[in-house]
């Protein structure tokens, strides 16, 4: 290859280059003479300009073929996640954990709580309805205003002790801490597959068996009550909310134990280890001294 | 003596143990052969190799500096960095295989029968191994052997040695014991290692043995000759350049990007990497390696052996071919061509199997005719041999063939007319005849026959034999035998003269004493039979090969060791000199005006010999190259042929040279690509060479240049579509850096597409079909014709990537917004999309996501694999001409070749593959206007734009 080998000095390339920049014999800098830049460039915002219009259009037949009510595919969501209030994390884990003497850690407890239930407060409820209890308050019609679903009415004081009206420290001032476990919404689902039987929470200590001397569930039975179901989406149920169920822990001893809470129904899944938050929440409580 | 030998007895045997124990075994050790793990290691240390290794040491830091901060969220990079390494070894093992194999192919040449040597030690002779011969030893050569060491003759007869594989030269040598010159290559006292004895019997002593020998010397001289780079690993390297180059600009671009939006150093640093790991075109690798081996198989199956993978690209870009004629052009055997005979010029024929006569053969002239060429004659059928092998001399050799098939059963025919005498052919009288019985028992005459150079053999004669009839050799006659006699040489053929004579029963009756050196008997007032011309015809397939050739705008040369007007016939006949091409000769021939005055333009055609090359400049003979584009070098020696290839190098050409002579190895060597005849070339011609042609046959590099040139074609589809990938890989994490939508295109998710998708496409590019007209095209200018070049990268990068981009997006986009996020939700949604501690993401429809869902929910884990089979469509259709059959082509092995990730992809996710393809075929039709441009308006700004 002795045609491709030439051996070219550093000047001979800086030579080049600087032919490259600006060539006088031809015209053309940056290998094109000034007025096929100028026709390159247009080719390119004219191909640009095309193609980000033909982008828009495509995105707006895509908004347009969209239900505003229900989106076209469930399929990654068919079972919903369980969380729990307050959600403190420790690197992966949720841990509860709070200082019975320090009224800056308890502070700090009751009022995301308290933050977490203002949609929960009566006035905020006026709007709802109040359902029929045991259930599934099933609407076909758009009967609300504003071409809208009602949605049941869940208030804070369903939730009993754990309300946080006769109690605005929920128990944290003490050893009997309320904690608020939320199931998420899915749109059109029905725990247990519509037969009536309302999903309910269970909390069962993992460890530290000892350590708590009683749990109370608020509602009584820990039930998310059945009129609740289904969720008919953002746009048809502008102000629903989800139900709760609070769970108050009596600790004793060395007030520390690793809680699950799942909601049992038939179609909740709760099993697979890879998805801790599908129909279960592992929290660890620790109420220090 | 200077041996310590014995004129007479040789070497004693413990002697010439000794000695073997001293200087080794009489043999051309192998050049000092690259060991078997450096191979492997070159194998490991191409360009795109490099790019790769780099790459996995960066996936490797990335891994390191995530495995230290603790944040390692996946082993990503881990996983990356192992396939990295893994693409590179696995392709490295294959070329290796492949390079192994045809090495093997080539060794399989050697040693296929041991020679043996006729030595006299003890004052004993024996048979022995030739490579157990050493210096001092005498040995006995006769006919037919090969010499088997340089050997001082000291006894000669009518020793003839043929040095063509040593110096090209085609003309026997005579060896004799006097010393004649001070150059061992011309004084005749010398025989060298590997050159033939044709014929007489030779006594010598061996004062060279093995490596040490001109041959040896020779052969280590081209094997010291480094490999110059070839073609397609330039063009890989300028291709590794510009991904490095892009790699790095784009990678670090977004450095600064995010490092100004707000990331952590360490996590603009990942970034970084990830997008230059991005730009490594993993199946590239793999593409080029199954096109090359691949092709270089398919060239096996049509007798090319490919040494270097790589040759079989270069071939390809081949723009001269320096051919041999002997054996190469032409079939390598003497044939009888015409005959005149009756004042009349008989066409014989001359193809390789020699099916039939085409001219009359009732004249008793030419039974006469042939008999004379029959009879006096010393080449002999081999007995006891199933296939005719025939002993003797080239023209005799063509004789006896011709005579036997005329005639039929030579050997028998022989038996009937009883030899009595024969005179040799010698260089003085220049004639050879014989004295033979007649046929007849009855007839006592002696019949006396003789064939020679025509115009001695016409001197001799005072009778012509016309239509059986001997008529008197009139002046008229005698200008006809000129006529045809000036004809059958301007042919280039080598015409013999025949006669006969029954001698006179008186004067010569049975039993009378013929003696061969006093020649008593009548040697004039013959009666002149007729003329036989021979040439060494060219092969059948070579006019057309040529043809092709020049079609595809290579022009072919031919070098030869033969005479100028037999090369120019030659040359002519296969279309090396096209019919109605002149040389300066020719003009001032026809126009009756002195060479001088003649322009050089108007020649097409050239003949230079050897003489006028060695008194031409170097500018001279570029000038000639370049005026005249018809050449023909006659009677070159092995150092011209290199000053030729130099030439055609310097003129910017990409030159191929065919060889098989020792002679050769320098020019070889020298050659962007040096073919080897698999059957007449030599050891050392085979060692510098880069193919080997198993068939000597010419043809066979046309198929060599056409699956070259289909190689580049393919590598720079293959290119473009690698390219294109990148951009719709790049895009995503622009627009998730920027614009922070959720990451719609995972690390492993690259890979596999990187490495499930690049990898089938590159297998079915390599079977894909050459466009109809690759042979119609000129031969790529190295200079500028690259693989990659500028519009290349613009097209692949700014048109199509970014067509392929915009589908990729709008994939994405439907495929979230199907699942419940809404595009414009999605813009800034990645802080919240990859917060761990957030289980109730709530989405346009206001459902609530917990973070494990959100993983798995890589819903654009489609995308790629979408925007891939944008590039079925694109695939293929880069550069057609043909729009018709590259249609059914490409699409077919793509459909196969990804039908089994369809179906191991999908799980349900089939319904995002159609989104794209309305882009699919925007891309298709934009391609298509784009090529219907370049081909009606080619020259135009279009075409200047968007052509590559």
């Amino acid at each position: 290859m002795a045609t491709l080998k030439e051996k070219r000095t550093c000047g001979q390339r800086c030579e080049d280059f600087g032919r490259f920049v600006w060539n006088s014999d031809t015209g053309t800098m940056f290998g094109r003479t000034p007025e096929k830049w100028v026709y390159i460039s247009l080719y390119y915002v004219a191909f640009y300009v095309i193609m980000t219009g033909l982008f828009s259009l495509a995105i707006w037949t895509l908004m347009y073929t969209l239900d505003p009510y229900t989106p076209d595919y469930q399929d990654r969501l068919t079972s919903p996640g369980v969380m729990v209030w307050p959600p403190t994390y420790i690197e992966e884990d949720v841990v509860l954990s709070y200082n019975t003497s320090d009224k800056v850690s308890q502070r700090k407890m009751s009022n995301c709580l308290s933050n977490f239930l203002k949609p929960y407060n009566d006035t905020s409820q006026q709007s709802n309805r109040n359902c029929t209890r045991g259930e599934y308050f099933k609407q076909e019609k758009f009967e609300a205003p504003h071409h809208t679903k009602y949605s049941c009415r869940f208030t804070q004081s369903m939730l009993g002790r754990c309300s946080g009206l006769d109690d605005p420290t929920f128990g944290y001032n003490g050893t009997m801490p309320c904690v608020i476990i939320k199931m998420n919404r899915i749109i059109n689902f029905l725990p247990n597959n519509g037969t009536g039987m309302a999903p309910h929470l269970n909390c069962t200590i993992l460890s530290g068996h000892d350590n708590i001397d009683m749990i109370e569930y608020f509602p009584t039975n820990g039930t998310f009550d059945l009129s609740y179901f289904p969720y008919y989406g953002k746009l048809a149920q502008p102000t629903y909310v989800n139900p709760l169920v609070a769970v108050k822990f009596h600790l004793v001893k060395e007030r520390k134990a690793k809680i699950q809470c799942r909601v049992v129904a038939h179609n909740i899944a709760y099993e697979d280890s890879y998805e801790p938050y599908q129909g279960k929440v592992v929290f660890l409580l620790k109420a220090l001294k | 003596m200077r041996y310590t030998t014995s004129v007479t007895k040789g070497l004693t045997s413990s002697k010439a143990e000794e000695v073997l124990e001293r200087d080794g075994p009489n043999e051309l050790l192998p050049p000092k052969g690259t060991p078997e793990y450096v191979k492997f290691a070159r194998q490991l240390a191409g360009g795109l190799q490099c790019l790769m290794w780099v790459a996995a040491v960066i996936c490797f830091i990335a891994f390191g500096i995530e495995f230290s901060r603790g944040t390692l969220g996946c082993f990503d990079d881990l996983y990356l960095a192992i396939t990295l390494i893994t693409v590179v070894v696995v392709t490295g093992c294959f070329g290796y295989y492949q390079e192994f194999k045809s090495t093997n192919i080539i060794a399989s040449f050697k040693n296929l029968v041991p020679q043996q040597a006729l030595v006299i030690r003890d004052g004993q002779k024996n048979q022995i191994n030739a490579m157990d011969l050493v210096v001092g030893d005498l040995v006995e050569i006769k006919g037919g052997d090969r010499v088997p060491a340089d050997i001082r003759i000291i006894f000669a007869q009518g020793c003839k040695v043929d040095n063509s594989s040593l110096t090209g030269e085609s003309e026997p040598q005579s060896k004799t014991p006097e010393c004649t010159h001070e150059n061992p290559l011309e004084t005749k006292n010398i025989a060298f290692f590997s050159t033939t004895c044709l014929e007489g019997v030779a006594t010598g002593t061996v004062i060279n043995t093995g490596d040490r020998t001109i041959i040896g010397r020779i052969a280590s001289l081209a094997s010291g000759v480094g490999n110059e780079k070839t073609p397609i690993a330039i063009e890989i390297e300028h291709f590794v350049d510009i991904i490095a180059g892009l790699a790095i600009f784009f990678g670090f671009t977004f450095f600064v990007v995010a490092m100004f939006i707000g990331y952590a150093f360490l996590e603009a640093m990942i970034f970084f990497m990830a997008i230059v790991v991005a730009y490594v075109p993993e199946g590239l690798l793999a593409t080029v390696t199954v096109c090359l081996s691949l092709t270089a198989k398919r060239l096996a199956r049509k007798n090319c052996v490919v040494k270097n993978l790589e040759a079989v690209e270069t071939l390809g870009s081949t723009s001269v071919i320096c051919s041999d004629k002997t054996g190469t052009l032409t079939q390598n055997r003497m044939t009888v061509a015409h005959l005149w005979f009756d004042n009349v010029i008989h066409a014989a024929d001359t193809t390789e199997d020699q099916s039939g006569q085409s001219f009359d053969q009732s004249s008793e002239t030419w039974r006469s005719l042939a008999r004379v060429a029959g009879l006096c004659n010393r080449a002999i059928f081999k007995p006891n041999q199933e296939s005719l092998i025939v002993v003797g001399d080239a023209s005799e050799t063509a004789l006896l063939k011709f005579t036997e098939l005329a005639i039929g059963n030579m050997m028998e025919y022989r038996e009937r007319f009883k030899k009595v005498v024969e005179v040799p052919f010698n260089s003085t009288n220049k004639f050879q005849l014989s004295v033979h019985e007649l046929e007849d028992p009855m007839d006592l005459r002696y019949l006396l026959v003789m064939k020679g150079a025509p115009e001695r053999i016409l001197e001799r004669c005072s009778t012509i034999l016309i239509k059986g009839q001997e008529m008197p050799l009139d002046e008229q006659w005698r200008e006809s035998f000129q006529t045809a006699y000036m004809d059958l040489g301007s042919l280039g053929e080598r015409v013999l003269g025949f006669c006969h004579i029954y001698l006179n029963e008186n004067e010569f009756p049975r039993g009378y004493k013929f003696d061969s050196d006093e020649m008593n008997f009548t040697t004039s007032g013959l009666c002149f039979a007729g003329l036989i011309s021979m040439i060494d015809p060219p092969r059948a397939t070579v006019p057309d090969a040529v043809m092709k050739c020049r079609t595809a705008g290579i022009r072919v040369v031919m070098v030869t060791g033969d005479h100028p007007i037999t090369a120019r016939a030659i040359a002519a006949n296969v279309g090396i000199i096209t019919e109605g091409s002149e040389t300066v000769e020719d003009i001032a021939t026809r126009k009756r005006i002195p060479v001088e005055q003649v322009n050089r333009r108007d020649a097409r055609a050239c003949v230079i010999s050897g003489g006028q090359l060695k008194d031409m400049s170097s500018e001279e003979l570029d000038e000639a190259l370049r005026s005249h584009p018809e050449m023909v070098f006659a009677r070159t020696s092995p150092q011209q042929k290199l000053i030729i290839v130099e030439s055609c190098q310097r003129l910017g050409s990409i030159v191929a040279v065919t060889g098989d002579g020792v002679n050769d190895s320098p020019a070889l060597k020298k050659a962007d690509i040096g073919i080897a005849m698999g059957i007449a070339g030599s050891d050392a011609a085979k060692n510098a060479a880069d193919m080997i042609l198993l068939d000597d046959n010419f043809a066979s590099i046309v198929t060599g240049v056409e699956q070259g040139r289909l190689i580049f074609d393919n590598l720079k589809k293959s290119i473009a579509y690698t390219l294109t990938k990148n951009i719709p890989e790049l895009t995503p994490y622009l627009i998730y850096i920027t614009v922070s939508v959720p990451l719609p295109l995972g690390c492993i998710t690259i890979l596999m597409i990187e490495l499930a998708t690049d990898i089938f496409p590159s297998v079915s590019l390599a079977y894909e079909k050459a466009e109809s007209d690759i042979m119609h095209l000129k031969p790529r200018n190295p200079r500028k014709d690259r693989l990659v070049n500028e519009s290349l990268a613009a097209y692949s990068y700014f048109q199509i990537g970014a067509i392929q981009s915009f589908a990729g997006f709008t994939d994405y986009f439907t495929a979230m917004a199907q699942e419940g996020w809404y595009p414009l939700l999605c813009v800034g949604l990645r802080s919240h999309w990859e917060d761990v501690h957030l289980q109730d993401l709530q989405d346009s429809y206001g459902q609530e996501w917990w973070v494990s869902v959100i993983e798995i929910c890589q819903i654009a884990d489609v995308l790629i694999r979408k925007t891939r089979r944008l590039s079925i469509f694109q695939q293929g259709f880069f550069r057609s001409v043909d729009v018709d059959s590259m249609e059914q082509m490409s699409l077919t092995p793509y459909i196969q070749s990804y039908t089994p990730c369809y179906v191991s992809f999908m799980k349900g996710w089939g319904q995002w593959w159609f989104v794209p393809i309305p882009y699919g075929i925007l891309i298709f039709v934009y391609d298509e206007i784009r090529k219907l441009g370049v081909r009606r308006h080619p020259g135009s700004w279009w075409d200047q734009e968007l052509y590559y």
